[in-house]
């Protein structure tokens, strides 16, 4: 298997938000540089650059709020005015528990960005982050999963 | 909003009488899985996840900026690092997450957060390129998370024996070296169970 080959055109979720994010598939070329000269990607439509959706911020990031933190839906939470990003994550929280990292992966958002709005909607309300109160992990836990591993074929 | 925020304001467990019960998140664990570019980490992340692998995009400034010192042109360098990773139920109430760390070698500044709570560590190694797992082999020993170095053997052959590769990379005597086949799902299995071991000796020690 390879990895997802960046040569594929991906379609934008919505025009405006990915201009960048497409560029990290390309393990061999390190990245790029966000300010300098990096030649514009593609037409003017699609060069906004990732933090403007959190309004600048790089740093509101809550340091609890890991890749793997699920997040949930708050049951009959209100109805608030929300972006077009911030109603894609309550989207993809609808169903069952998901983490920061599979709605960073599913909605082509920036795992930065990701995290400053998922701290946003946590703090308005709309959803539960379950920051686990300990991260190291115990002896149980560990077992549970070598169990779970075993016994998969 | 016309409502007011502090008559819907959940504490705790308490909830709005009439709503739905919230849903139960499972916990989450994670393994990293690291090595250099090409050496098959997506392709071990794939083998054993129940998902095709996704892939997260993370600003490696992203951490560093926005503290204070703006003198400190160096930290605005940013780097956009995919890190491709895959789940697996172990049941209802515990979910193993796989991390893929990005081939580069500039990046071990970013793994503070990603490693945050992991289980432990496979470094993926290809015997053709042995030195491209260097810097993660670095980083797990300062870190003192728990890993093992896993031989891809993807091509059929390994240009080294075990011992060769344990002595050119100088791990300690309790870090085990062993190959695999990142294709297989048994293999991937096996190699990961052998982090949980690590894993479990480090946590009952950090118990006790």
């Amino acid at each position: 298997m390879t990895p997802p080959d960046s040569d594929d055109p991906v379609p934008p979720a919505r025009p405006g938000v990915r201009p960048f994010l497409q560029s990290g598939t390309q393990h061999s070329t390190g990245g790029y540089t966000p300010t300098g000269e990096h030649p514009p990607v593609e037409a003017s439509t699609n060069t906004l650059r990732p933090f403007v959706i959190t309004s600048g911020r790089t740093d509101g990031g809550d340091p609890d709020i890991g890749m793997e933190t699920q997040v949930t839906l708050v049951p009959g939470a209100p109805a608030s005015r929300l972006s077009p990003e911030t109603r894609a994550i309550v989207a993809l929280c609808e169903d069952s528990p998901i983490s920061v990292a599979e709605i960073s992966a599913r909605l082509h958002l920036h795992l930065g960005v990701t995290r400053i709005l998922v701290g946003d909607l946590r703090a308005t309300g709309q959803l539960d982050v379950h920051v686990l109160d300990n991260d190291t992990p115990d002896p149980e836990t560990i077992m549970r999963v070598i169990r779970g591993l075993r016994s998969i074929s | 909003m016309d409502f007011d925020p502090s008559a819907n304001r959940v504490v705790g467990t308490a909830r709005i009488p009439g709503a739905p019960e919230p849903k139960k998140a499972p916990v989450p664990v994670k393994i990293i899985v690291a090595g250099g570019f090409g050496v098959g980490k997506t392709t071990t992340v794939g083998a054993i996840s129940e998902i095709s692998p996704l892939t997260t995009e993370a600003e490696m400034t992203s951490e560093s900026v926005g503290i204070d010192d703006p003198g400190q042109a160096t930290m605005k360098t940013g780097t956009t690092v995919a890190m491709d990773f895959g789940v697996l139920t172990i049941d209802q109430t515990l979910k193993l997450y796989i991390f893929g760390t990005p081939g580069q070698t500039r990046f071990a500044f970013m793994w503070d957060d990603l490693v945050r709570g992991a289980l432990g560590a496979l470094v993926v190694v290809d015997t053709n390129r042995i030195d491209d797992c260097y810097p993660a082999v670095d980083y797990f020993e300062r870190q003192g998370l728990p890993f093992v170095v896993g031989i891809n053997t993807f091509n059929g052959q390994m240009s080294y024996s075990i011992d060769e590769v344990r002595w050119a990379l100088a791990v300690r005597e309790d870090v085990p070296v062993i190959s695999f086949d990142a294709r297989f799902r048994a293999s991937v299995r096996d190699a990961l169970l052998v982090v949980l071991d690590q894993a479990l000796d480090k946590a009952i020690r950090m118990k006790s």
